[in-house]
């Protein structure tokens, strides 16, 4: 059994509303975030997922660090901070290796073994270093009566890679991810920050070819290159 | 509306704005009658909020079905200690996909039903958990919370009440265990996210250590509607012991999937064969999961007469759960979902109590050598006396929530588990 197909699509264009693309992923309401965090009520609510990674940033400077300074006031204790915190340095640097689990450590006075038992227990953190792209496809059972391990089986062999690992030209990563609440538009993947919906195997080069060409995912890629 | 197709059946309460980008903005809330409830309840005393909450019968909407009023007067009346009012907006049940919908639809619709909370129950300080995956909703929800924020409406002095209440949006890394409410909480505090042994139950030490009342995305966005025009007006819809509206998320095999706002009590042949379309392919249906993957599966026959009423399903033999429907047709193989699911449940178990951790992993181990041609009758009843054991052993409810699929499955569709036992495929 195959999802009809729609499009490539994005969070669920494919009903009875006349939507821009903007429009459904919110786009044209948020516009641009500041880098800095904004509101200190929202400033928790990052991370994005970048491109450009860089492993060698320092944890924080400029903009980040007045984004991490915002998080950590809302919050009566510094330990409250910690999953934030791991997100805005993964943010930065696009992984969060046990160094930087220490660095956050002593960002927020906890040991580093505290650290690494938090940043170990949750999936978004990721321990290794990931391609460009991180392509997320949902498994779990709503997605998979729709054709899901079709969709990841594809998604590997167009990318040449095995689960969870870099294409040789560092663009993709693609990973099996539990559900990600978008069963009504099966299958979702998640890329980078965005969510593809009805997604169907035969959607994936035509999807991987978008990405390849650099028609950026990243909601913030132009205020990067300025 | 529903969204992203709609029905003539739907009584459109908290979907209302469902796919119109303008009632994201809080100029456009307002004009759709955003904050009145708001207002409305600052005229009130606290006391007279939650019992109109309790009028109403609004029940928790994230699983338990738990008397939101009822919730609410838990709390602590004259403790000086502060209070925390806690959203749970880190779906991740398998099947349900409505509280992204209202985070990227009705943003101001949730902040105002927290803000409502936050004062029934004293709480100076709102934290909304979301999901770490849902960077696009909550980056509207953030959006909206700095507009509220501008406008007076969350802050030092809300709407020139004198009451300050405070909101933090924080957004989760990924683990389904953080939905349980205890979870969320130590994830929240930067743990990780193990549920707690209750008691002591939030109320009396939560978040923090301190009183807290946790709710649903969908629990909340009903509030401001409720308190604004009157807990008779919501009991309009529903049933005595369900009152109102729920949203159904429908996923799986059916023509027009989505979320549909229905009084509660509806029934789930009509929902599946009206609202949604029918089944795909004109197939025939084979099983249903009304309420999201943990509780059991529902076969053909049950489906016939089932109400989807939080009594209505339990009388069917299965639990409304979040209403999460996931349909299923005869080219279905059931065992292969199950499987599915307990490996779902094998990843996710936070590996606390034993019989969790050890159950999931070895229900799947079991799944999969049925799967693989290898299984024997012993290992179906294996599985029976393994699930019993991981029932109601467990500091939360993870545990049983493998074994309700895993129990109904072989009890509804043993010839499925047994044609794999002699080697055959089911369904081809």
């Amino acid at each position: 059994m195959k999802a009809p197909k729609f499009n490539p699509g994005w969070a669920g264009n494919i009903g009875e509303y006349e939507l821009t693309e903007a429009e459904i992923r919110g786009e044209d309401f948020v516009g641009e975030r500041p880098l800095e965090g904004g509101h200190p009520s929202a400033s928790a609510t990052y991370p994005y997922m970048l491109e450009t990674k860089d492993p060698k940033a320092k944890l924080f400077e400029g903009a980040y660090l007045e984004r991490f300074e915002k998080i950590v006031t809302r919050y009566p204790e510094m330990r409250a901070a910690l999953l934030p915190t791991l997100s805005l340095a993964q943010e930065v640097r696009g992984y969060v290796s046990p160094q930087t689990m220490d660095e956050v450590a002593e960002l927020l006075e906890l040991s580093s073994a505290y650290v690494r038992g938090v940043a170990t227990f949750y999936t978004m953190y990721n321990k290794s270093p990931v391609g460009k792209y991180l392509i997320q496809v949902c498994t779990n059972i709503s997605c998979n009566l729709c054709g899901a391990e079709d969709v990841l089986r594809t998604f590997l062999e167009e990318t040449g890679t095995e689960l969870g690992e870099i294409s040789g030209d560092g663009c993709f990563s693609v990973v099996e991810a539990e559900c990600l609440a978008g069963c009504g538009f099966p299958t979702c993947v998640q890329i980078n920050s965005k969510y593809f919906e009805n997604v169907i195997a035969e959607d994936v080069p035509e999807i991987l070819a978008t990405l390849r060409n650099e028609q950026s995912t990243d909601p913030r890629k132009k205020s990067l290159k300025e | 509306m529903g969204y992203p197709y709609s029905h003539a059946s739907e009584v459109s309460i908290i979907s209302k704005h469902f796919g119109d980008p303008d009632a994201r903005t809080l100029e456009g809330w307002k004009k759709r009658g955003g904050y009145e409830g708001l207002q409305k309840a600052l005229q009130m005393g606290p006391e007279e909020v939650i019992e109109l909450v309790k009028d109403s019968g609004l029940r928790g909407r994230g699983g338990a079905g738990f008397p939101t009023g009822l919730k609410w007067s838990f709390m602590p009346k004259d403790s000086k200690k502060p209070h925390y009012l806690l959203c749970n907006a880190d779906e991740s049940e398998p099947g349900t996909f409505k509280d992204r919908e209202l985070l990227r639809w009705a943003p101001h619709q949730l902040i105002e039903g927290c803000a409502i909370g936050a004062y029934a129950i004293g709480a100076e300080q709102i934290y909304i958990y979301c999901r770490g995956e849902f960077f696009e909703a909550n980056q509207v929800l953030a959006k909206a919370v700095e507009d509220a924020y501008e406008a007076g409406i969350l802050g030092q002095d809300v709407f020139g009440s004198g009451k300050r209440i405070e909101l933090t949006v924080h957004a989760g890394a990924g683990a389904y265990i953080c939905g349980e409410e205890t979870g969320l909480m130590n994830s929240l505090e930067g743990r990780r996210g193990e549920p707690r042994i209750k008691p002591p139950f939030p109320a009396a030490a939560g978040l923090f250590g301190l009183p807290t009342t946790i709710n649903n995305v969908e629990t909340l966005s009903a509030i401001p509607h409720i308190v604004a025009k009157g807990s008779d007006w919501y009991r309009k819809w529903g049933t005595e012991d369900s009152p109102g509206t729920k949203l159904f998320c429908v996923s799986g095999h059916v023509r027009r999937p989505g979320n549909y706002e229905l009084p509660l009590g509806f029934p789930l042949k009509e929902l599946i064969n009206e609202v949604c379309g029918g089944v795909v392919d004109g197939n025939a249906l084979k099983a249903v999961i009304p309420g999201g993957s943990s509780v059991p599966i529902l076969s053909a026959d049950q489906v016939e007469d089932c109400l989807l009423s939080y009594e209505g399903v339990q009388e069917a033999g299965s639990m409304l759960g979040c209403a999460s429907v996931i349909v299923m047709d005869e080219t279905t193989d059931v065992v292969h979902q199950v499987m599915r699911m307990s490996s779902f449940y094998a990843h996710e178990s936070c590996g606390q109590c034993t019989p969790c951790r050890e159950g999931t992993a070895w229900v799947t181990n079991i799944l999969k050598k049925l799967l693989a041609g290898k299984g024997t009758e012993e290992d179906l009843t294996t599985l029976m006396e393994l699930t019993d054991q991981m029932t109601g052993t467990t500091i939360c409810v993870l545990s049983d929530s493998v074994a309700a699929p895993v129990q109904s499955s072989i009890k509804y569709f043993r010839e499925d588990y047994q044609k794999l036992i002699k080697g055959g495929e089911v369904n081809g």
